[in-house]
């Protein structure tokens, strides 16, 4: 009898085996729509380091899941090694059975923690085939438990051995089938495929190097206007769809989710692997785009925009990156986001609300708003700040950046030149060579004008010497420090904040004396310092050197909530339920500290557009100035 | 039918770089609602640049006719053009002169009907009816049969989005043309200045005098030197609401 169990058992071995081969070839002849794509097979190599170090950064933040995903997982993967060895191999060894039963039962454990997750599952986690499925990961646990201990301890058990013994082929093949069927039918366990096979040919495969968050140029010359249709994605990039596994935590981090506009990140997703897969994998069972039918109609051969995804959705994203910080299959949706904008810009001109006019401003005037350069430095016509005219040289280029046109923040543009000044340090600006940096004709899918406006800027700044630039705005910083490389132009950047944290630490800036204690406040952390560029201390750092103790919001930091501004969000102005800045204003009164400081002109603009009572927003180097001595 | 649309380049209020000026953008989005063949014309001596705009907006392919800066455009235009059923071009171009004459002249050369600073143009029976803007907001409706100009007012369509795929697939077709040489222009007010003349002689002091002193004057006001600014701000609100100034 354990002799024919062990034959059925390598029998469902190599089928099951095979199902999941054919499935993986027509998946991946889904994934071979898209185009072709740089890929190193030495990723193949680095998937165990990805899996274990860059995927445990995220999943370790909660560490419940974490740990019954290790069991369901890790016991999932041991019992098919060993089956593979024991029955696919033919061995029959009874120490392997002994393994099996063990690791099995360390599967079912984990089976079991995610079952009793699911029972208040919380809303950001897809329903559907994804609630049952850790009762069929149970189940195949369970069978393998049953049949190995059965093959090891069996034999003598006559009757109800045959009876146990149909019972655990019946669980292998039901619970089974679900490992085998995933990847080729879309079902659940596809992500565990698709999930590996992203580690390794992950389309921003630097990121496991070092931070990358910097959007990849088109090459324009070549006709690349980003992606109307599937077959405009890369490879790689369709196969990233596919590792997603509904958790709903880039859903949970969105803002413009929670403000009720018509985005949901996971959902976005979710819209292009219906797209890839024209529809045929199971129904989308998870939260819709606010205020959108779950439902999507795939019309093959459609643009994506129009049919399977609205132009609403896409243009709600403020590109904060919450989503991509919070994804454990460790998916680039601000990528996505923007090559499909990409399209609808370049390739269409549809661009919503006040963003075709910023970048008509953009290409007539280079500025965002439309005003004449000539006049960006008017702020500072008392402060004596040199203009350098080319050939010149300085310490510091100041760049102020758009915020220069606006009247609030000229104030802390005044106070940062201020402190600067007293701390000694040699800066002097560009006057009226200064152009826009591009970032939100990039962000607003308008390569072509972000690319004209770089290079320009690079030509400029080669007229000049200077050792490093420092700008307060984290826009430009992020343009100049990660996206002007690709085009030639190397500069130090520095983010206003790092250069005060530094100043401060060296006792350059004279403080006053009888420092009476500040009252605490709360800080905002941009998105473009903080999970742009991990700008996360030095801003802190300021502060504390100043005296003010920080109480931060429950967001904070990596998980900061944007303003609303950024992706150009504030120009397309799509309609929600409610305003993101507004969601953020309550989550600064939460502290209960009735300041916020700020360290960007976007966030200060959109803080301080916040009808009602609010707190007063204060800018980092304002609050510096304050201290002077 | 054959409709051509002229457009030339305007210059951007704020940074003088050339761009597409609005009412012939507007020409050329009502053009291509209209049922016909499209021709989009230029006539003067822009570069390529200074025509991009009408590309990424739409225009397709621009037929250009060179001309040297200080040659006049009439002449050309009407040569090239003849045969066209349906002239249509911005109310006054964004750039050079402005005088928003070409249409009435074009009109004159080519011998056909003037519909001017049109916002809407549909056909009726043999006839095009055309909608025009007049000051503050007045319609009137005009009829014309074929061949005509029409001049068209900035207002009237939209033409489509800038893209930079339309601009990467437009074309400028360029061609030597001639003309006779611009008449010099002379700028004058279109109205004479008349001296300003007060309408009372009395001082600004005594004007405010009047103003808020109290007593039997008409004009007089109140001065409220007491209260915290609440009721001061009622007093202004009584004001206002006594004259149905505001009505809340
Ligand atoms: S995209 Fe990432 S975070 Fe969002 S649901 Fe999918 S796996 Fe989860
Ligand atoms: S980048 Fe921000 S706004 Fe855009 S989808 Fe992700 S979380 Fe939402």
């Amino acid at each position: 009898m354990s002799f024919s169990l062990a034959h059925a058992l390598t029998g469902l071995f190599w089928l099951g085996a095979l199902l999941l081969l054919g499935g993986l070839a027509r998946r991946a002849s889904l994934w071979q729509q898209g185009h072709s794509a740089s890929v190193s097979w030495l990723g193949l190599l680095a998937m165990p380091k990805r899996y274990f170090v860059d995927i445990h950064h995220v999943v370790a933040r909660e560490p419940a899941v974490a740990r019954a995903h290790v069991a369901a997982a890790g016991g999932g993967v041991a019992i098919l090694l060993l089956s593979a060895l024991n029955y696919g191999l033919m061995l029959y060894q009874g120490w392997l059975d002994v393994l099996l039963v063990l690791m099995a039962a360390v599967m079912l454990l984990g089976a079991r923690m995610m079952q009793a997750r699911r029972l208040q599952a919380p809303p950001r986690l897809s329903q559907g085939r994804w609630q049952v499925l850790p009762a069929r990961l149970r189940l195949f646990a369970l069978g393998s438990l049953l049949a190995a201990g059965l093959l090891f301890a069996g034999p003598q058990m006559g009757m109800a051995g045959q009876l146990i013994a149909v019972a655990a082929l019946l669980m292998l093949a039901l619970g089974g089938a679900e490992l085998a069927l995933g990847i080729g039918l879309g079902w659940p366990m596809k992500h565990a495929v698709a999930g590996l096979l992203h580690l390794a040919f992950h389309p921003r495969a630097e990121r496991f190097a070092g931070k990358s968050s910097d959007l990849k140029p088109l090459n324009l010359a070549a006709g690349e206007l980003g992606v109307a249709k599937v077959e405009d994605f890369a490879w790689n990039r369709l196969l990233s769809f596919d590792a997603c596994v509904q958790c709903g935590k880039c859903e949970a981090a969105c803002p413009a989710y929670a403000a009720g506009q018509p985005l949901n990140p996971k959902k976005l997703i979710q819209d292009m692997v219906a797209a890839q897969s024209r529809g045929t994998d199971p129904a989308y069972a998870g939260n819709p785009h606010p205020g959108r039918e779950a439902a999507v109609v795939v019309k093959p051969g459609e643009d994506i925009v129009g049919s399977v995804l609205a132009a609403e959705t896409l243009w709600s994203c403020t590109t904060c990156r919450a989503c991509v910080e919070n994804c454990p299959m460790l998916i680039e949706h601000v990528d996505t986001v923007v090559n499909l904008r990409r399209h609808v810009t370049l390739s269409r001109g549809e661009v919503p609300g006040k963003g075709s006019e910023a970048l008509a401003n953009l290409r007539n005037t280079d500025t965002v708003g439309g005003y004449p350069l000539a006049v960006r430095y008017h702020w500072a016509i008392d402060l004596d700040l040199p203009v350098l005219q080319p050939g010149d040289q300085t310490e510091w280029l100041l760049l102020a950046g758009e915020g220069a046109f606006d009247m609030r923040y000229q104030r802390a543009l005044r106070a940062l030149v201020k402190v600067l000044k007293a701390a000694g340090v040699k800066v002097a600006v560009l006057g009226a060579a200064e152009r826009d940096c591009g970032d939100v004709a990039r962000r607003l899918g308008d390569e072509a004008g972000f690319q004209r406006l770089a290079k320009a800027n690079i030509a400029t700044l080669a007229q000049y010497r200077f050792d490093r630039i420092v700008t307060p705005d984290p826009h430009v910083f992020h343009c100049l420090a990660n996206e002007y490389p690709a085009f030639g132009g190397q500069f130090e950047v520095w983010h206003h904040s790092k250069l005060l944290e530094h100043l401060l630490a060296r006792r350059a800036i004279p403080l006053k004396a009888d420092a009476t204690p500040l009252p605490p406040l709360t800080f905002h952390d941009p998105c473009y310092l903080g999970r742009y560029n991990d700008g996360f201390n030095a801003p802190r750092n300021v502060l504390k050197g100043i005296g003010i103790k920080v109480v931060d919001m429950q967001r904070s930091g990596r998980d900061a909530r944007c303003c609303g501004w950024g992706g150009g969000a504030a120009f397309t102005d799509i309609p929600g339920q409610r305003r993101i800045p507004d969601m953020r204003m309550d989550d600064i009164r939460e502290t209960g500290t009735g300041r916020v400081a700020v360290a960007c002109p976007n966030c200060t603009a959109m803080l301080e557009g916040v009808v009602g009572e609010r707190a007063d927003v204060i800018e980092l180097a304002e609050l510096v100035a304050e201290r002077l001595a | 039918m054959k409709i051509a649309v002229l457009v030339s380049p305007a210059v951007h209020p704020v940074s003088g770089r050339p761009c597409a000026g609005e009412a012939d953008l507007a020409a050329l989005a009502l053009a291509q609602r209209l049922p016909g063949e499209l021709q989009v014309w230029y006539a003067g001596a822009a570069d390529d640049a200074a025509l991009a705009d009408y590309l990424a907006r739409g225009a397709g392919t621009i037929h250009s006719l060179n001309l040297s800066p200080d040659s006049d455009v009439l002449s050309a235009l009407g040569s090239a053009l003849q045969g066209v059923d349906m002239v249509l071009c911005g109310a006054r171009s964004g750039g050079g002169d402005g005088s928003g004459l070409l249409p009435y002249q074009l009109a004159e050369q080519l011998g056909a009907a003037l519909l001017p600073d049109v916002l809407d143009l549909s056909k009726s029976d043999r006839q095009w009816r055309a909608v025009q803007a007049l000051p503050k907001g007045v319609r009137r409706t005009l009829q014309a049969s074929l061949p005509l100009v029409a001049s068209v007012n900035p207002r009237a369509a939209t033409a489509p989005g800038w893209s930079y795929a339309r601009l990467q697939q437009g074309k400028i077709r360029r061609k030597a043309a001639t003309g006779a040489a611009l008449a010099p222009v002379v700028l004058e007010p279109s109205r004479r200045a008349r001296a300003l003349v007060a309408a009372s002689k009395v001082s600004g002091h005594a004007r405010m005098q009047g103003a808020i002193a109290g007593g039997d004057a008409k004009a007089a006001g109140v001065v409220v030197k007491q209260g915290d600014s609440v009721e001061k701000a009622q007093v202004v609100l009584d004001y206002l609401r006594q004259h149905q100034l505001v009505d809340f």
